[in-house]
């Protein structure tokens, strides 16, 4: 007798499940940046149309064939056509690698939310150096945020090939970051259905907050006028056509297994339509929730420095010209530095080197992404907030919902298939099977808690999953279309849900989409053969700043592996299955 | 108050010049007995020592009382002895691993239960089909499903279908 497959609760529990793993820290940190990079307000053209053309239809079949084939990635392929079970295969080992390398993140947020109960905050005050005569040499020359990030937290190496030994902090904060991994996946739908209530509401309880606050913040508006000031010139660049269709795509987590897995868990007759739409708008929403409340808390930032700077121009003339204190302000600095430059040409230009320029403009203009806005740029601005460990706790927990939902996506991509597997499963329990992987992935995670990590975490971020996602979706839509049938599929879904398919998505599945994806491909192919040799930024602790340098040859030995290890899984899968039914066929003799 | 081998300065040893309009001024202390200022170095390090005392007079501090070439000691940062994170840490750690625990335990107790609970069913089958052998005067043998769950009327049916 079969046990009959584990169901999500209720199809709320599906949905907060997917957007829990769509929403996550690409939104918070990828999105504002693009934003900022490709013309602001206008940026939203491109977004919205790729949004209606390439992430709503591809994130729909996903669930459909998850839903239809009620199996993992592997298991759901091989359905489609036994030869493309390795499309499954891949879509697990591109998982396999991201849940290795995105739960260092996790491990990260978890350091700052426990440094976050201090006062001072420790990112806040350079340390002294030796003989308490000053700072710390490397803080002084970059900001003690940075220092916070590249010293205390990462202990970074000044290149990759210094590879350190494991520091033994973040290896601890790995680890309980993937006990509580293990704690939310232990049994399967029935624990992760109920964690997914908090890992997808919770992030917006603290974004509201945040808006609030932020919209609040003395200069915010200097940052949203920045941001959502349309430069309409940024239409006319294909890059951020490019950028926004990317961004569409790993935004919503396509390819690796995950959606097809959730939705494995359906009902049949779930509405897997609607949910797509809904998971798609709302995941897009919080892309544009999420960097409002990053550009006031930028505007702020910058507001903030600009004054300082203000500030410290200003004690530098009072001091070296004996003027009146409070006589120079920022209204009429400019009006003074003209008449002291007339009056004292030999002091003015004495003085002049040490002034520094201040604009506002350019503070605006740092733009950053990733890691560094996250764990430099907001912490920056945090210290500088009223009961600063109050918003650094709720911002570094929010993280830490968005990561942990994300994960939870990637580590089902990863274990469906192997609950589904017949011959696993007999032999071992369903926690043992997630004990197993959540230990594997925590042992080779250890490798980005070594003093060179965090270039590695750099090496598999940027690699590890951007072609092969590519390809593995293009292959999907092709398969789904062309090998199982447009019209064989339309109908399994028609008797699935008992609804007709409406032709946008045929248009959309058939032509548009692997269009899009196909020239997205060849684009990322281009460039990175024409940029030629690749390169990192590596930080100098004597400069204070990062450096770049190039990638010795083991280390694009592995780009290479990363790459070409899920992207073969297609073409062999498929050889071998050709060989195995030759072979078979050659076995048996014809039946009259 | 200032000892240096038993002089001791008063306020009207301290002369003033320079004065400009925002609260700025040099200042020279000078020897009380003969007429000679006392060395910068000093004085400075007397006003080292006594820097808080001077900036509590005036209601300042180190940030608002500036005295120029006299870099202000820098108060070192309190190192509690165990860092605060560790605490943090340790207390999250125990209770992630008591919940992991917790949910493997009542895992395996549920499959336990699980196990045992379809063979007791059985027994009491198996006992309702003793007591039960003859119903209107036809025994029930040929019917008897006792154990096995294969019907034999449709067991040919499964080989004439092909497999896949």
């Amino acid at each position: 007798m079969e046990k009959a497959r584990p169901l999500w609760a209720n199809p709320l529990q599906f949905v907060f499940a997917c957007i829990s793993y769509a929403v996550g820290l690409g939104n918070v940190w990828r999105f504002p940046y693009l934003c900022q990079m490709y013309g602001g307000g206008s940026f939203l053209v491109p977004y919205v149309m790729m949004l209606m053309v390439e992430g709503m239809p591809l994130l729909y079949l996903e669930l459909a064939v998850g839903q239809r084939m009620r199996q993992g990635s592997i298991g759901a392929w091989r359905t489609i056509s036994p030869y493309l079970g390795g499309v499954g295969l891949a879509s697990v080992v591109v998982s396999f690698f991201l849940s290795t390398y995105y739960n260092i993140i996790n491990a990260w947020a978890f350091w700052y939310l426990f440094h976050s109960f201090q006062d001072p905050l420790p990112w806040s005050v350079c340390p002294l150096n030796d003989n308490h005569t000053g700072y710390d040499e490397e803080c002084e020359k970059a900001s003690s945020t940075q220092y916070f990030w590249y010293r205390k937290t990462l202990n970074i190496s000044p290149s990759i090939q210094d590879s350190g030994h494991v520091q033994w902090e973040p290896a601890l904060c790995l680890i309980l970051a993937w006990l509580v991994v293990y704690l939310c996946i232990l049994r399967g739908t029935e624990s992760t259905g109920k964690v997914v209530y908090f890992t997808a509401l919770l992030p917006y309880c603290v974004l509201l907050i945040y808006l609030v606050r932020g919209l609040t913040l003395h200069g915010a508006t200097n940052g949203l006028a920045y941001m959502f000031t349309p430069k309409l010139e940024q239409l006319a660049n294909p890059k951020a056509w490019i950028n926004a269709a990317t961004q569409i795509f790993f935004s919503l987590g396509l390819g690796f297994g995950s959606l097809i897995a959730f939705a494995s868990y359906n009902e049949p007759s779930n509405d897997c339509q609607k949910h797509a739409i809904i998971v798609s708008l709302i995941n897009s929403s919080t892309s544009v929730f999420a960097s409002i409340v990053t550009f006031s808390i930028y505007g702020f930032k910058a507001t903030f420095n600009y004054e300082s700077c203000l500030n410290k121009v200003i004690l530098l003339l009072t001091n070296s010209f004996d003027l009146e204190d409070g006589f120079l302000t920022a209204s009429n600095l400019e009006q003074v530095k003209g008449y002291l430059e007339s009056t004292f040409p030999d002091k003015y230009s004495e003085v002049l080197p040490q002034m520094k320029n201040c604009s506002l403009q350019s503070e605006l203009a740092t733009a950053v992404q990733g890691t560094g806005l996250s764990f430099i740029v907001y912490t920056e601005a945090i210290k500088n907030m009223e009961v600063s460990q109050l918003w650094s706790v709720l911002y570094f927990f929010m993280l830490l919902m968005l990561g942990i939902g994300s994960m939870l996506g990637n580590t089902a991509a990863i274990l469906t298939p192997l609950t589904d597997n017949k011959v696993i499963s007999s032999h071992l329990p369903k926690e043992a099977i997630s004990g197993l992987v959540c230990l594997v992935n925590c042992v080779i995670g250890l490798v980005f808690t070594m003093e060179a990590g965090n270039y590695w975490f750099d090496i598999f971020n940027d690699y590890a999953a951007t072609l092969s996602l590519l390809l593995i979706v293009l292959v999907e839509t092709i398969a789904v279309c062309y090998v199982y049938g447009l019209r064989r599929f339309e109908g399994d879904l028609k008797a699935m849900t008992g609804r007709t398919l409406n032709w946008y998505w045929k248009a959309m599945w058939a032509g548009v989409s692997p269009l899009l994806i196909i020239s997205l491909f060849v684009f990322y192919l281009s460039d990175y053969i024409l940029t030629g040799t690749l390169q990192y930024q590596a930080w100098d602790a004597s400069q204070g700043q990062l450096v770049t340098k190039d990638y010795p040859p083991y280390a694009l030995a592995v780009i290479g592996l990363l790459v070409a290890s899920s992207i073969m899984c297609i073409p062999l899968v498929a050889l071998g299955t050709f060989i195995v039914r030759c072979l078979k066929r050659g076995d048996t003799p014809p039946v009259a | 108050m200032y000892f240096f081998s038993t002089i001791i300065c008063r306020i009207s040893h301290v002369l003033l010049c320079n004065v400009t309009q925002r609260v700025s001024f040099w200042f020279v202390v000078t020897d009380p007995s003969k007429n000679h200022t006392l060395p910068a170095v000093e004085i400075q390090s007397a006003i080292r020592m006594n820097r808080n005392r001077i900036n509590n007079a005036f209601f300042l501090n180190d940030q608002t009382l500036e005295f120029l070439k006299i870099p202000s000691t820098l108060a070192p940062p309190t190192d509690p002895s165990v860092p605060i994170w560790i605490i943090i840490f340790s207390v999250i750690f125990c209770i992630v691993i008591v919940a992991v625990l917790l949910l493997i335990l009542s895992g395996i107790r549920q499959r336990r239960r699980k196990s045992k609970g379809p063979s007791e069913v059985d027994d009491t089958e198996d006992k309702c089909e003793n007591m039960i052998t003859i119903e209107n005067g036809i025994p029930c043998d040929p019917l008897d499903m006792k154990g096995g769950h294969i019907n034999d009327a449709f067991m040919t049916e499964d080989e004439r279908l092909t497999p896949l």
